[in-house]
């Protein structure tokens, strides 16, 4: 009963300081929302395809309209057609307003279709200009889906080109229009290949309702990610009462009342639970509700992650308390580890576009556990046997920071 | 000289704060090295490492015994499982689609690549038509993407031996030639040697003359060191704001302590005082963006870009970053509201400021409103100044960036220091 008593006067304390809403609450609604906008969250966008400028220099060209379909075929990149100069283009692309700029050059067509006779590489020395930056992942992306469009262009090219071949060894001959000919009946049939690669995802997404994959996806990370970074943020106010009453001797004139050394330290502790309780509760309910997040379907396991994610994350602020003589320490003590813990867990950007160590070390870590945790339930779709194994993680770093936080314990 | 020993003097107080350590110079160091962690900087070989996709085949394709057994299902799931590629899938073969895509839902295996029955068929029947199927985790991006344009490459080469026999077939056949199986099978091999010698070649890339935008190749040579260099920008601007902002609330410290009142009753004028108390915001600043990037040019290899438009991305981020620090402050009351301000708000602004350092990676994200929203807020625009010199911008480039960032530094200033005067007045 006492221990509850201390529980709820800290609660109190707190709940008057509107620091605590703002850092338990307003700032990781606002971050959810800012990395949701920024990966796509919204969607406003009606074509989701990079932009691509288009600048045919090649006028008149056969090959120029045939690139241009081929490349508003891609499902990664859509052309924009341009008659920019190569500093503008150059400038768009560095400006972000473009992905990349391809620049047909004056006679590519005649090159192309004209050259390469008796050679495997036919063509080989006309090259389309391109305008990237690889090292960004848009520009990759792009570079990509404009390899693959010019592969198919310059497929359908060796393809009239060997049909023209083929009838010329028949002593026949050929012309311009043939070439055209055979060359849009290669690219039509490039429009729509006899073998495809059709890319499915597995849980959630396959689901019917598309508006719900895609917010899956796109709140699937901003939002456990900030709940777990905040979860640590929230930590400075709680840790500060530890320190408070260490400073202020208010923890030395409890140990005078009939209240004992453990039941001080499980009030605080279970301050710092529920606290953190609530606030995962809160953040789940608006992602639930506002982000279309479906916490819900599997309410149990989100419970028990809930749970667990609480516990080892209060034990961390014990831990935080105890160590940290003045309030400033408190804060760099909590803001800290939620930087590392958070960027090493996954929460700022999934795991998996790290390498294969930093991989490793994350998942040495409670945060990256409990991101697997959630997102089994979000994104992937799986039940409750699938946080058990994050759950008994974050529970066993709940159990170590505990003991360490009460071990180091001082009350003067 | 007032001034100074009293900019001193509150100088080697920040610096032998926990708080300008720690916020000041170790937190944007950590996050950087973290970050270079990420994305390979300890591969050493100066390009991103990506870890290993694992990938699990099923090969359901049956072998055309008219074609001498030819299995185009084998050939995928061979190229996939080969020395070439072992670098980037480590992938293994399954018997059943169920099972691999069990693989997947269980979190054994990234993706899986189901490849269909009909395969070889279709790639023979003119009205043949098979899909592959790129099965995946759905919190999986990149590795998915790979996957699918390796398999595409494949299918294409393919197809590409088909239609290139269908066009043949089609054009000699009206031009009233002879076209029978020998002469289609010609065609379709010679289509193939075409596609094997584009990739050995590497590939569609000698199809293209790729420039980069900024006209640096050499950034092709180290990614890993662009993107550090970026990201350290970031954490630079981030908390060169916090140290602004932290320096400047030393004065409301000092209301409350009740040594600045006591230095108030000397002989030493007002602006003496606050004079001094200023300069050592901009001198703390200073200190921290030179620290920094000496740091980020000794470990990370960071090219600050050169001289002249770096020099106004220095000046303007210090002036700007101390001078809202003084703005923000001289709106607070005391400390506590103060510590509200540093840990909540500026982290908001920040944020905000550096996110193209967030979406760096993310195909897609980049432009729009992660270009517009950013500048809505100081730091954006140090952000966007910083951003221009380190990718090689000139002068003029950095121009409009470098003068928004003085006309917004004086107008903080100006009215930071008004109301400072005010208050102590």
């Amino acid at each position: 009963m006492r221990i509850i008593d201390l529980a709820i006067n800290d609660l109190k304390q707190l709940v008057r300081d509107w620091k605590t809403a703002l850092f338990l609450i307003v700032m990781p609604i606002g971050f959810t929302l800012f990395f949701g906008v920024i990966f796509g969250g919204v969607g406003g966008e009606q074509d989701p395809r990079l932009p691509v400028g288009f600048i045919d220099q090649d006028g008149g060209g056969v090959l120029s309209p045939h690139l241009l379909d081929l490349l508003d075929a891609s499902d990664a990149i859509r052309p924009e057609v341009s008659d920019e100069s190569i500093e503008r283009a150059e400038k768009k692309v560095s400006d972000k307003d473009w992905a990349a700029a391809v620049i047909v050059p004056a006679g590519y067509s005649e090159s192309v279709l004209r050259s390469g006779e008796g050679h495997a590489l036919a063509g080989e020395e006309a090259a389309l200009t391109i305008i990237v930056d690889g090292s960004t992942a848009a520009g990759a992306t792009a570079l990509n889906g404009v390899q693959t469009a010019v592969t198919r262009l310059r497929g359908a090219a060796k393809a009239a080109q060997l049909s023209a071949r083929a009838l010329e060894s028949q002593g026949k001959s050929t012309d311009e229009p043939f070439l055209a000919n055979a060359m849009s009946e290669a690219i039509e049939a490039w429009r729509e290949p006899p073998l495809t690669v059709s890319v499915a995802q597995s849980g959630l997404a396959t689901e019917e309702d598309e508006e719900k994959s895609v917010m899956a996806t796109s709140y699937g990370q901003s939002s456990p990610g900030m709940m777990v970074q905040f979860s640590i943020a929230g930590l400075i106010g709680a840790a500060n009462i530890l320190v408070l009453e260490r400073k202020s001797r208010s923890l030395q004139r409890l140990l005078t009342t009939a209240i004992s050394r453990v039941e001080i330290i499980l009030g605080h502790y279970s301050t710092m639970f529920v606290m953190i309780f609530a606030q995962l509760a809160l953040l789940i309910g608006f992602g639930q509700l506002a982000l279309g997040v479906d916490y819900a379907r599997e309410p149990v396991a989100i419970l028990l992650l809930a749970v667990t994610m609480s516990l080892w994350t209060a034990s961390l602020g014990l831990l935080i308390g105890v160590l940290a003589k003045t309030e400033e320490q408190a804060v760099i003590f909590a803001m800290i580890p939620m930087f590392i813990l958070s960027a090493l867990g996954g929460a700022w950007m999934p795991l998996e576009v790290t390498g294969e160590a930093f991989q490793t070390i994350g998942h040495l870590l409670p945060t990256a556990w409990a991101m697997d945790g959630i997102q089994n339930i979000i994104v992937r779709g799986l039940g409750l046997e699938s946080v058990l194994l994050p759950a008994g993680i974050m529970l066993a770093y709940a159990i170590v920071l505990f003991a360490l936080g009460v071990w180091r314990f001082k009350f003067e | 000289m007032k001034i100074l020993d009293i900019a001193l003097k509150d100088l080697l107080r920040s610096l032998r704060n926990y708080f300008f350590l720690g916020f000041g110079l170790g937190v944007p160091v950590l996050m950087s090295a973290i970050f270079y962690f990420a994305f390979g900087g300890l591969a050493g070989e100066g390009g991103f490492e990506i870890a290993q996709v694992d990938v699990v085949i099923v090969n359901l394709d049956e072998p055309l015994a008219e074609y001498d057994g030819f299995s185009a299902g084998e050939m995928l799931a061979d190229f996939l499982q080969s020395e070439e590629l072992a670098g980037i899938l480590a992938a293994t073969e399954v018997d059943s689609a169920a099972e691999a895509r069990a693989a997947v839902d269980n979190q054994e295996a990234g993706v899986a690549v189901i490849i269909p029955a009909g395969l070889s068929a279709a790639a023979f029947d003119p009205q043949g038509r098979a899909e592959v199927e790129v099965y995946h985790d759905p919190t999986l991006t990149i590795g998915p993407g790979i996957v699918k344009s390796i398999v595409t490459q494949f299918t294409d080469t393919l197809v590409g031996s088909k239609i290139a026999a269908e066009v043949a077939y089609n054009q000699l056949s009206a031009q009233g030639a002879t076209v029978d199986a020998m002469v289609l099978q010609n065609v379709a091999m010679q289509y193939g040697e075409w596609s094997a010698a584009l990739a050995e070649s590497q590939g569609a890339s000698t199809l293209l003359d790729i420039h980069s935008p900024t006209g640096k190749e050499e950034e092709e040579d180290n990614q890993i060191l662009a993107m550090v260099g970026g990201i350290m920008t970031g954490m630079m601007v981030f908390y060169a704001f916090y140290t602004g902002a932290a320096s400047a609330m030393g004065t409301l410290q000092e209301e409350e302590d009740g040594t600045l009142p006591r230095l108030f009753t000397t002989p030493t004028p007002l602006s003496t005082i606050l004079g001094g108390k200023f300069v050592a915001v901009f001198a703390l600043v200073i200190f921290q963006v030179i620290v920094l990037m000496a740091f980020s040019s000794l470990i990370f290899k960071t090219e600050w870009g050169a001289l002249g438009p770096l020099s106004m991305a220095i000046v303007g981020l210090v002036v700007l970053a101390a001078s809202f620090g003084i703005f923000i402050m001289s709106w607070l009351k005391d400390t506590k509201q103060a510590g509200i301000v540093i840990g909540g708000v500026m982290t908001v602004l920040g944020m905000v400021g550096i996110s193209s350092v967030f979406t760096a990676n993310v195909p897609g994200a980049e432009g729009g409103i992660t270009e517009i929203l950013p500048l809505f807020v100081p730091q954006g625009w140090a952000m966007r100044a910083w951003r221009i010199v380190i990718d090689g911008g000139t002068v003029g480039d950095v121009l409009l960036p470098f003068a928004v960032m003085l006309v917004l530094s004086a107008i903080f200033f100006t009215i930071g220091v008004l109301r400072f005067r005010k208050r102590f007045t």
